[in-house]
């Protein structure tokens, strides 16, 4: 595989969270405001990439019977370490984040593109499968994220669209659109226009 | 792949041993940077509170014009044997050894534990006198516990500013308690009242304007009972004497100086 | 009537394939077999049917909404008159210019004025939401190419009947469009939907705008004006603080939603739907079931501290939405579970469920929209193993 498909197909053709439906918990937990959204996708998108790169390093040398747990353990030390940055560096987005940085490591993504990907692959294919797939992911919680800070509190990346009623402005903010669950009805409607555009997405009927 | 035993302990071992390096290093490295992002996101919560806190504010600056004092809300005493700058009221309340609980019909808050130890800033002007002391206080929400200050004048009866710093409430119901509107209708109440007795809270409805009572009232939260009937519990808790009573009543007759 | 016939005649073939509005199509036969019988019937005696198509089901629920209506005109009117009389404050706004105009004054005892002022609050509410949720129904129609059907018909009804006279209109049309568009079209539209749309389109409302659709100042269409419902009374301080006797609250002569306070028009809509076997009284039946078992088990349970538990089954019977959500919104035929079997334990969910909300979760003082949906959610699931059980016994007895 070329790697202009590694990086690029994983976000329309084949999003792992729009077609494989995979990663969706933090999908819902981080995208109130956008920079919070940058920060994690960037969190996710790195460690993606290198726990590839580096299950792929050692994939010859990996004995099966121990091999999910060699992943987790790649993994969860790229979160640990991408959370200390975090905490070091952007501290406010990481308090407002908390735990859901830490649960990077039970993002199905990263593990699903270790176990599916790198152990099958060179280092270099499974480094933009983890930045493409990183990207996939990103491309949906810009998405989310985008309409939610919109409509929950009229801003975009915190400058003020439209003005709120309570600082006197003309626009109510939209509760629904602070709860995690709006992040549902936005994932449904992309799933929605990408099967509409591309019909091969659509799984056949049982 | 090999499967055989001594390689599988070989690569585990190898493995982690690769790990742990990597982690510790970063942790160990980072560790001042994260302390002091820790220290400085405290400081702005306090200062916010107080109202000192704009967009340009050198937070450390007006910071530095603060002294912290712990206090034993048991003796309203101030304790002089640990030190007050390290001291997190928000952590301690979880620890057994630096928390009581509370018992059950002084427990108007429902909060069932509280910190031994209350931490207290007192921010002072050019002449050393104390203008405004802030308190920490915890309230039980519909959803969460929430937490934040309340910084009082120089009286220690009159509101200078009042604000959570971490709740998980119904945006845009009990969310509200953020709402900067909301928060600006603290300032100026008084605690107490005549009596000496919390009369502070918030009303069912829209605040009286006027009257006797208007001192102590500020708007209700609409569509928020839990988390209104939860703030004024908690305030009547806490400048109450199971609270920060006692400190009060000491600062005010003059047997404590800070 | 001839003329109307002649201009749609004359303008059929605008709309026909070639035709310059080719794409409004549905509009035009909207309107045609409206005003019209559709050209293409069955004739012949060839079979014996029953004239039941969507058409007369969604009709026949709109006639068993009609003393529904009509309360709601009065009550809207009663209550905002009665508070207007008590308080002596002065109506303001274009409502109060019509009456005037008219020469009703907001007299509590006068019927003409408070059919009158309950009509000037309820009929915007209904007028928005048909436009706004009528218009995603015909882009969907165009889009899809297939006519407007009278799944909104319904819908449309139902809607502003759950909503609280005071709530702010473009927030009704917010809430029909998203109704209509998520809580229907998405699935493929009219009989095709998991969840009921008009209560997709209030929980929507519910959670993006709380402050307008809960708490004691929407009830009443007074400018202002604060008054508790009765569930907010029981739920502050049990059954003595309802200021409302039973048979108030039977007969509806209190504030809430604008068609959910009377319990009797809900009952005799029951008794019209059950007589034309439109609504299934297998999940009315069921609904009241598992609200008097769950209720009476808390009352039985016994709590201090919420006096919600002590409210005794009756009670709950006329309080708050219950009687409207069980008779029209636990009863769609499309959301509800197809199987008789399932319908039982689909009734007697909502039932209990809704207790357990009203009753337990402090955040949200009535339990029938969420208990709905919910179930809405586990319809199929519920028909599934019916129908699975069903399969199973007959190849253990026939196998």
């Amino acid at each position: 595989m070329k790697i202009k498909e590694l990086v690029f197909d994983p976000i329309l053709k084949n999003n792992p969270i729009a077609l494989q439906i995979l990663g969706v918990c933090s999908a819902l937990a981080v995208t109130v405001q956008l920079k919070n959204v940058i920060v994690m996708c960037a969190a996710v998108t790195l460690v993606i990439a290198l726990a590839n790169m580096s299950v792929s390093i050692i994939r010859n040398h990996i004995p099966g019977s121990i091999r999910i747990i060699v992943q987790m353990t790649i993994i969860a030390s790229l979160v640990i370490i991408a959370e200390q940055f975090l905490k070091a560096f952007l501290f406010d987005q990481w308090k407002t984040m908390a735990v859901y940085v830490g649960l990077i490591i039970t993002n199905c993504i990263v593990m699903g593109r270790t176990e599916a990907f790198a152990l099958k692959n060179t280092p270099i294919a499974s480094f933009f499968d983890g930045i493409g797939n990183g990207l996939g992911y990103s491309f949906i919680l810009i998405f989310v994220g985008f309409f939610r800070e919109l409509f929950g509190s009229g801003k975009v990346f915190g400058y003020t669209v439209f003005e709120l009623t309570k600082d006197g402005g003309w626009y109510q903010a939209n509760g629904l659109a602070l709860l995690p669950p709006s992040a549902f009805f936005l994932i449904g409607l992309i799933i929605w226009i990408l099967r509409t555009k591309d019909p091969s997405q659509v799984e056949p009927q049982a | 792949m090999g499967n055989n035993v001594g390689k599988t302990v070989f690569v585990a071992f190898a493995l982690c041993l690769v790990c742990s390096v990597l982690v510790s290093t970063t942790a160990v490295s980072l560790k001042d940077k994260q302390a002091q992002n820790a220290a400085l996101d405290m400081k702005k919560n306090v200062l916010s509170a107080a109202g000192l806190l704009n967009k340009d504010t050198d937070v450390n600056e007006v910071f530095s014009k603060f002294s912290t004092v712990l206090v034993n809300l048991e003796t309203g005493e101030i304790v002089e044997d640990m030190d007050s700058a390290t001291y997190d009221q928000k952590e301690a309340q979880k620890k057994p050894d630096l928390s009581i609980a509370i018992p059950a019909d002084a427990d108007l808050a429902g909060l069932s534990r509280r910190a031994k130890f209350g931490k207290v800033f007192v921010y002072k002007d050019e002449q050393d006198q104390p203008q405004i002391y802030i308190f920490h206080i915890t309230s039980k929400g519909l959803w969460s516990t929430m937490y934040g200050f309340m910084a009082l004048g120089s009286d220690l009866n009159t509101v200078k500013g009042f604000g959570y710093y971490a709740q998980g409430e119904t945006p845009g119901l009990g969310g509200e308690v953020d709402n900067p509107k909301w928060k600006g209708q603290w300032i100026g109440k008084s605690v107490y009242n005549e009596e000496e007795v919390v009369a502070l809270k918030l009303s069912k409805a829209e605040a009286p304007k006027e009257g006797a009572v208007a001192e102590y009232r500020v708007d209700g939260l609409s569509g928020a009972t839990i988390t209104a009937n939860g703030i004024s519990s908690s305030i009547k808790y806490w400048f109450s004497n199971h609270g920060y009573g006692k400190f009060i009543d000491m600062v005010q007759a003059g047997e404590v100086t800070i | 009537m001839k003329l109307l016939r002649d201009f749609l005649d004359s303008k059929e073939h605008l709309f026909h394939k070639g035709g310059k509005l080719e794409k409004m199509y549905p509009l035009y036969e909207a309107i045609d077999t409206f005003a019209y019988t559709p050209a293409d019937v069955t004739s012949g005696q060839t079979h014996v049917r029953d004239g039941i198509d969507l058409k007369r089901t969604m009709i026949t629920v709109a006639m068993a909404l009609f003393p529904v209506i009509i309360w709601t005109l009065y009550n809207t009117g009663f209550q905002a008159n009665s508070v207007l009389a008590s308080t002596g404050a002065e109506a303001e706004g274009w409502r109060a210019s019509v009456m005037a105009l008219l020469g009703l004054a907001h007299d509590p005892a006068n019927i003409a004025s408070n059919m009158m002022y309950g009509f000037l609050w309820f009929f915007p509410v209904f007028l928005v939401t048909q436009i706004a949720g009528g218009t995603v129904e015909l882009i969907f129609s165009v889009v899809r190419k297939h006519e407007i059907n009278e799944g909104f018909l319904v819908t449309g009804i139902l809607y502003p009947l759950i909503l609280p006279p005071t709530i702010p209109l473009w927030q009704v049309a917010v809430g029909i469009i998203f109704g209509v568009l998520v809580g229907k079209e998405i699935y493929g539209g009219t009989g095709k939907n998991i969840f009921n749309p008009a209560l997709t389109a209030r929980a929507f409302l519910f959670f993006a705008y709380p402050a307008q659709i809960s708490g004691d100042a929407v009830w009443t269409a007074v400018d202002g004006f604060t008054g508790a419902t009765a569930l907010g009374q029981a739920a502050a301080g049990g059954l003595e603080a309802v200021t409302y006797s039973w048979s108030e609250l039977f007969f509806g002569l209190v504030p809430g939603s604008m068609g959910e306070t009377s319990t009797l028009a809900c009952l005799l809509g029951a008794i019209y739907l059950i007589s034309t076997r439109i609504g299934s009284w297998t999940i009315m039946l069921s609904v009241v079931v598992g609200m008097i078992v769950t209720s009476t088990g808390l009352n039985l349970i016994g709590s201090e501290t919420n006096f919600m538990f002590n409210i005794p089954w009756y009670y709950h019977f006329v309080m708050g939405g219950f009687a409207f959500a069980f008779v029209f919104m636990a009863t769609d035929p499309v959301s509800a579970s197809m199987t008789t079997k399932g319908k039982w334990f689909y009734g007697f969910g909502i039932g209990a469920m809704g207790i357990v909300v009203r009753c337990i979760n402090p955040a949200f003082p009535e339990g029938w929209m969420l208990a709905i949906l919910f179930m809405n959610a586990m319809a199929p699931l519920i028909d599934y193993f019916v129908i699975n059980s069903n399969i199973k016994r007959r190849m253990a007895r026939n196998g």
